[in-house]
């Protein structure tokens, strides 16, 4: 989802995770309609650039949601999911670097397993982005998760399957 | 000449002429021994235990309020906390009084469940709790409101509850916030004097028997009911702002640590 500052990118993200309730229209995942539902019933995350809890260590940060929804993911898979995202480092979150937060940030919403994945953002700050956004696309479509992220530019579209571009806080599908 | 930084300080040395009149004449000219004797030092270290036992209390009781004052958009829970403060304190202990009295139901109860408010430390504990609790109160709601709401809502997106994210999330990473709040709420306690004058004049319980808190002490003196007379009272005034004065500031200079 591209768009220029202030197009509304954060408001349609915050509207879908369930952060703006005083909107019109539906949200709908996989059929079902979760307008209704709070934020913390629609198994949709946000991930900003400012995401994480700074106390944790790396490896219980990771595995903090899947802690909470009682999920067991092999310890092959989360591995996997930390090699594949370069987070080749320890320590406590609080003391990282922007994008080595925003790594474990994003690999926590991974393996926390949700319906769908809104990354606000959140990508801007890697170094690899390209590669990183790859990865993750296809972590997130093993895992059964949708990943909207947010851009300013136009042309990280070629990263994703669709391309929306907001406008006055419109999007429009142009791929 | 800058008018206002000149108005600014003359109103603030205005604000501290009780605290310079009583540190002159304290320890200088009205300086008696009476007012640091054992008794007073005691009833000091009753006040300092029973105000750190009431910060504890509204660290437990209070911090998932102002949490939900500062998440939420609930003014008139935001107004009532303020009326505790507000009233005239005797009323506190009065109500403290008649809530564990004998002859009322509520304190029929209390009683019979060894819940005693009258001249103990729970009562006088309580009090400060009650006294002290919209300070803090009131010192945490801003310090949560300028948090980024980002990590609280990451974990709710992961399904968590809000009283889990406070717990787990908000609290870990808020230990400033909390000692700032609670060195100011506890500045609070200790400067309290109308509900405790009535609810717990002294303490009849070990290890505090027969000890009074430094504000009742001080007020004995000045009365005449303990001998000493003004200048034992102005001398232990002068003693407690001694004691005081590190933790108002140790709470300021987190606050603005804070702040920063």
């Amino acid at each position: 989802m591209a768009g220029k500052n202030g197009s509304g990118k954060t408001t349609l993200l915050r509207a879908l995770a369930g952060f703006l309730r005083n909107v019109e229209g539906y949200v709908v995942i996989g059929g079902t309609n979760v307008t209704n539902y709070s934020a913390d019933k629609r198994d949709i995350i946000l991930v900003t650039p400012s995401t994480c809890f700074p106390h944790l260590k790396v490896d219980s940060h990771i595995m903090w949601g899947a802690n909470l929804k009682k999920l067991r993911p092999s310890k092959e898979y989360v591995m996997g999911v930390k090699s594949g995202l370069g987070i080749e480092f320890e320590g406590t979150v609080g003391n990282l670097s922007r994008g080595m937060r925003q790594r474990v940030a994003l690999a926590t919403a991974l393996i926390s397993s949700p319906r769908v994945i809104l990354v606000d953002e959140a990508f801007l700050g890697l170094h690899d982005r390209e590669a990183f956004i790859s990865v993750y696309g296809t972590f997130a479509k093993e895992g059964g998760a949708d990943v909207i992220f947010s851009s300013q530019d136009e042309a990280d579209g070629q990263l994703s399957d669709h391309l929306y571009v907001m406008n006055n806080g419109l999007a429009t599908l142009k791929r | 000449m800058n008018w206002l930084r000149l108005i600014s300080i003359a109103s603030l040395l205005l604000l501290l002429v009780p605290v310079f009149v009583l540190l002159y004449y304290g320890l200088g000219p009205f300086r008696d021994a009476v007012g640091y004797s054992a008794e007073v030092f005691r009833s000091i270290e009753l006040t300092l235990f029973s105000s750190a036992l009431a910060v504890v209390a509204d660290f437990i009781l209070f911090t998932p309020l102002a949490y939900y004052l500062a998440r939420g958009n609930d003014r008139v829970a935001e107004t009532l906390v303020d009326i505790p403060i507000s009233v005239p304190h005797p009323i506190i202990g009065v109500a403290l009084l008649i809530l564990d009295s004998p002859v009322s139901p509520t304190g029929k109860i209390l009683l019979s469940l060894g819940i005693n408010f009258y001249n103990t430390i729970l009562g006088l504990v309580t009090a400060l709790v009650i006294m002290s609790a919209p300070i803090y109160v009131k010192s945490m709601l801003p310090y949560f409101e300028s948090k980024d709401t980002s990590p609280e809502e990451f974990a709710t997106g992961m399904g968590a509850s809000r009283l889990r994210i406070l717990f787990s999330v908000v609290l870990p990473n808020s230990s400033d916030g909390i000692a700032s709040a609670s060195l100011v709420s506890m500045s609070r306690a200790l400067s309290e004097f109308g509900s405790i004058s009535i609810i717990a004049f002294y303490v009849l319980q070990y290890p505090f028997y027969g000890v009074s808190p430094a504000s009742v002490t001080i007020y004995e003196f000045f009365s005449g009911n303990m001998s000493g007379g003004l200048n034992a009272a102005v001398t232990a005034s002068a003693v407690m702002i001694l004691v005081a004065i590190p933790i108002t500031l140790a709470g300021h200079f987190v606050r603005r640590r804070t702040r920063r």
